[in-house]
């Protein structure tokens, strides 16, 4: 096998030599098997939105599956759910980034606080589902803890109640997805150039004016990928939570768009209809593929920064 | 039962039932019979292939359900299948236990590929028409005599086009169990018949409530507690199960007060606070517990329920009612029991006779006794002896399940109603988030949603009704 | 994270006042992060009527009943052996089939590489619930569905973007001097990559090993479509059954929920470097 291929890749001087099947070969297992997870589900997604099937095959029925979708309020409702979930994500990112502030400064007992606060990130959301359903729960420990301080009134059917149940989910997708993102932002911390504070310091800057003209800035670049992270989570990765706390209930007031094509697809055989759901979240989420292409794609494309 | 087990794990299970069917018709309609694996148990009976005498060997595969409703089913099985080859040495009998949430999904890839076991377990109504439809059962009214059949309970639930499809073995319904004590304490008197009206309930919650009693008590996190007092008034004021089915293809509407008006009593027990606060935070189980515990007057119980809650207040504290009567229909007068699974011979069977007469010997008077003592379920057969019922609440259920007409309304509607429709339907009611007449719009959308989806499956259903 | 001696520095530069404040908060947070945990183990340490009892307090007596009904129910071991069959044959592929394609991208140089990275870093967006139904239909008639091999087909190829992605970040970190000496001595790609590459790579694959375990692990929806039948399911999709099943006896369905929480959290507390690494890596340079 001919080693002339290989190069430095951050190194100007590579030359191209004749062509070498040997990174053909390399990659072909990985492009095969994303060419049977990733390009035959999308190009059959799009032929079935399309198509209905009956007993003596399939039919075309153009746009009416998606004529299905947004004429049904449940789709409307889960897709809203969905927008919803995203707009936590600000709320999230200022909450990882001032505990990641305040465990930078090292506060007594801050290698165990950091520990802590990841540990929700490590259990599956099933596991946390479950958990909640209980904690939440009408007679669960947050409403023990309301009533105990004499806050009965403000005791709630946290995930019974159609308008607090979103509320209660987001709370706890924060809960587990927020340590990721102390973990990050504690990361990027540690190699801020010392001299910069230092710098700060001499013009005078108080505490918050080292936050914010300092850390954050510094930050800028791992706060972009977290929030497009968290806003792939949303969109794209909130099934498990709302499928182990509330199945989508009450009514419909929880579900989301992975619940609505799950079930359309396999319990309702409304095959059409899920592609056609299926279509139109991919949609949604291209946006974030560009997104994510700026943020994450660029710098790596050929090492050099 | 039915609602109770399926459906937990629910929406999963349903899953598969679904594609196989589907992943025919949509594109490659090649049956896929090594799709389910390990459930879908080998099948040697549909390869021997032999002509069915009294000497020739018969083999015979039955894909079996039933331990999940009634505990100890198994046993009673693996016990009635030994007495069976004992007389008739000729026959093997292969009995492969059925998981719950493949057992729509794996008789599904059978039937797709006209080949598995001799009988087989499927729900009653939808799911046992659903295969008659794809042509995978061979009615069992052709099979076993009329005078045999006639001692079957429940058989309306099977029967089509003028025959029976499948045979029932057990019976479960609905009761409503109540604590003595605490009518006691509130001054209210239960029954002098087998139930009350609905004015007497309201009457006896409010002197409950007043008493700071919780009047009823339940749980509909998971929207099964809805679906049960759908069963048990939402048909009040239809005649038949056949009016149900108009709705359902269409020909009349969800929004009539017929269909949901009972969604406005619903809501006056909410509204009125006689049902217990966190019923949302709490799955139908968990509610039924509060019953339990003491901490309402009134549940909803299945036989099995009622026999945990005297067990957990003891006998004399525990009395049982039908669900009280609402409406003006003919359907108001009927029970709630469901024989729940159905065993019926497949059609590709090369021995329909033989599995045939297996069914009819579990229904021998010997082996319905052994049914009750292994379980604890009554049996669906008149020839069943009901002296064998020792406690008393137990046997009034067991009169309640076994006397008149039955019907059991969740039966007669597609899944997708079910699961789109009747449980987010009494959540809207329950959560207070909607009112009677939004619950009936959702009724009638989803409906509009399914039939415009699945014009196969409508016109099954409007063959229903023919 | 750094050396200490900066960080000693740098802590009292920026401190300033409210160090109440700020341990009320991490307390609180520290509390609130931990106390599911906590209740999970509590329930599941409680006998039902000392839970109906008191749902919150102490599990006083301790009982270890619970564990000894999950064991005697026998599905949750089964369901355990199912997920680290899975979970170790979907790592091992993807790692495997990730390597060779992250090293093409990375040392190499040939057409669409480019090309090809980005495409791992777009996959990486696409969401599962749109792929998981044409995956079922295409797989139902190869006898693929309800079978271990369709489930780690799936799971190694989503698993795939985010490791050439993490893989090739990895590789380029490598000092470039070894890959020109290996040249000059004539060494092919094959050899570059099995004895300067892999051996050299090990922190780099032990964080893509940990942070695609704990995918595989926590996996939910995939497991729930793709392995229906009750022996082969997966510990996560197992425990919705599981929950369905045991609805009255919250302390078992605890105790159970704490059998699926421990391997991963046992791994944490253990390797918790390579977690923090792995999870930010690619994040942060």
């Amino acid at each position: 096998m001919s080693s002339t291929a290989i190069v430095s890749t951050t190194s100007a001087s590579a030359r191209r030599r004749r062509p070498d099947l040997t990174p053909y070969l390399l990659v072909a297992p990985a492009v095969a098997l994303i060419v049977l997870i990733y390009g035959y589900p999308i190009v059959r997604i799009f032929i079935d939105s399309f198509l209905s099937p009956t007993k003596t095959g399939a039919k075309t029925v153009g746009v009416a599956n998606y004529g299905f979708a947004v004429n049904d309020p449940v789709f409307w409702k889960s897709a809203g759910n969905n927008v919803f979930l995203l707009a936590g994500v600000p709320l999230m990112t200022v909450l990882a980034l001032l505990f990641a502030v305040v465990l930078f400064d090292q506060i007594r007992g801050w290698r165990v606080y950091r520990t802590l606060v990841f540990t929700p990130y490590i259990m599956a959301v099933p596991v946390i589902g479950a958990t909640f359903v209980y904690l939440y729960g009408f007679n669960g420990i947050v409403n023990t803890l309301l009533r105990d301080i004499g806050l009965g009134g403000v005791a709630q059917d946290w995930l019974g109640n159609p308008t607090l149940v979103m509320p209660s989910i987001l709370s706890v997708v924060i809960y587990r997805e927020l340590g990721f993102g102390v973990m990050l932002f504690l990361a990027r911390m540690a190699s801020i150039r010392l001299e910069l504070y230092e710098a700060a310091e001499i013009d005078g800057a108080g505490w918050w004016a080292r936050l914010r003209y300092v850390t954050i800035p510094q930050l800028r670049s791992v706060i972009g990928f977290f929030v497009v992270i968290e806003l792939i989570t949303m969109l794209s990765w909130v099934f498990a939570y709302v499928y182990s706390m509330t199945g989508g209930g009450p009514g419909f007031a929880s579900s989301v768009l992975e619940l609505y094509i799950w079930k359309n697809a396999f319990a309702y055989r409304a095959i059409g209809i899920a592609s056609a759901v299926a279509v139109l979240l991919l949609v949604a989420t291209s946006v974030l593929i560009v997104v994510q292409l700026l943020v994450r794609g660029g710098e790596s494309e050929t090492g050099e920064e | 039962m039915r609602t109770t087990m399926v459906r937990f794990g629910g929406l999963l299970a349903a899953a598969s039932i679904v594609l196989s069917a589907c992943g025919s018709a949509a594109s490659t309609p090649a049956p896929t019979p090594a799709a389910t694996t390990a459930a879908t148990a080998p099948t040697d009976s549909a390869s021997t292939a032999a002509v069915p005498t009294n000497a020739e060997p018969v083999e015979l595969t039955y894909w079996y359900w039933a331990e999940s409703d009634a505990p100890g089913a198994d046993k009673w099985m693996a016990d009635s299948v030994a007495a069976y080859q004992k007389d008739h040495p000729n026959v093997t009998i292969k009995v492969v236990p059925q998981a719950t949430d493949t057992l729509q999904s794996a008789f599904q890839t059978a039937a797709a590929s006209k080949s598995g076991p001799d009988i087989a377990s499927q729900w009653a109504t939808g799911p046992v028409l659903g295969f008659v439809w794809s042509d995978a059962i061979s009615p069992i009214s052709d099979l076993v005599p009329a005078d045999e059949i006639k001692h079957w309970l429940n058989t309306s639930e099977n029967t089509y086009q003028g025959k029976l499809w499948a045979m029932p073995m057990y019976l479960l319904g609905i009761g409503m169990a109540y604590n003595k004590e605490l009518f006691v304490k509130a001054g209210v008197t239960p029954p002098t018949g087998d139930r009350w009206t609905w004015d007497e309930f309201l009457a006896a919650s409010a002197k409950l409530k007043a008493a700071g009693i919780t009047p009823f008590v339940g749980g509909d996190k998971n929207g099964y507690l809805g679906a049960w007092w759908f069963a048990n008034l939402g048909g009040q004021q239809l005649d038949s199960e056949a009016d149900l089915v108009k709705a359902v293809v269409g020909e009349a509407s969800f929004t009539d007060p017929k269909y949901s008006g009972w969604y406005t009593e619903l809501e006056k027990l909410v509204k009125a606070g006689y049902i217990n606060n966190d019923v949302m935070s709490l799955d139908l189980d968990q509610g039924v517990r509060q019953f339990y515990q003491g901490k309402g007057a009134m549940a909803f119980t299945s036989d099995g329920m009622l026999a945990s809650a005297i067990k957990e207040l003891g006998a004399d504290k525990v009395g049982v009612m039908r669900p009280p009567k609402w409406g003006t229909g003919t359907l108001a007068d009927a029970g709630n029991a469901t024989q729940s699974i159905s065993f019926f011979v497949t059609k590709w069977s090369q021995h329909q006779q033989a599995a045939a007469d297996f069914l009819q010997y579990l229904h021998t008077p010997e082996r319905l006794t052994e049914w009750y003592k292994a379980t604890g379920v009554v049996a669906a057969d008149d020839r069943f002896d009901s002296t064998l019922v020792t406690v008393p609440q137990l046997q009034q259920m067991a009169k309640f399940e076994t006397t008149g007409q039955q019907t059991w309304l969740e039966n007669w509607i597609p899944s997708q109603l079910d699961g789109d429709g009747d449980l987010p339907a009494g959540q809207l009611i329950f959560s207070g988030s909607g009112t009677a007449a939004d619950a009936g719009q959702l009724w009638e959308r989803v409906a509009g949603t399914w039939r415009a989806a699945h014009p196969d499956e409508l016109a099954n259903w409007q063959g229903l009704l023919k | 994270m750094t050396d200490r001696g900066t960080r000693r520095n740098r802590t009292r530069s920026l401190r300033s006042g409210g160090t109440v404040f700020r341990h009320v908060l991490m307390i609180s947070m520290a509390i609130a992060a931990i106390y599911p945990v906590y209740y999970m183990v509590a329930t599941s340490l409680k006998s039902k009527q000392t839970w109906t009892a008191d749902q919150f307090g102490p599990p006083l007596p301790p009982t270890l009943e619970n564990y000894a009904a999950v064991m005697a129910d026998g599905r949750i071991p089964i369901w355990f052996l199912n997920s680290v069959l899975v979970t170790g044959a979907s790592v091992i592929a993807a790692t495997a089939i990730s390597t060779l394609a992250a090293f093409a991208i990375a040392r190499l140089r040939f057409r669409g590489q480019t090309f090809l990275l980005r495409l791992m870093v777009a996959l990486m967006v696409i969401p599962p619930a749109v792929l998981i139904l044409p995956l079922f239909l295409g797989l139902q008639p190869l006898g693929l569905t309800n079978s271990y091999v369709g489930v780690v087909l799936i799971y190694s190829g989503m698993l795939v973007p985010i490791s050439v992605y993490l893989l090739a970040s990895f590789f380029r970190t490598l000092p470039v001097e070894l890959f020109e000496a290996a040249r000059i001595d004539g060494a092919t790609t094959m050899r570059i990559l099995r004895s300067i590459v892999l051996p050299l790579s090990a922190p780099g694959f032990v964080t893509l090993v940990v942070v695609n375990a704990l995918w595989v692990w926590n996996e939910l929806l995939i497991a729930l479509v793709f392995l229906q039948d009750d022996q082969r399911r997966t510990l996560m999709a197992g425990l919705t059954l599981f929950k369905g099943h045991y609805t009255v006896n919250e302390p078992l369905i605890m105790a159970g929920t704490f059998i699926a929480a421990l391997p991963m959290l046992l791994l944490f507390l253990f390797g918790q470097r390579f977690f923090v690494r792995g999870l930010v890596a690619g994040a942060v340079k």
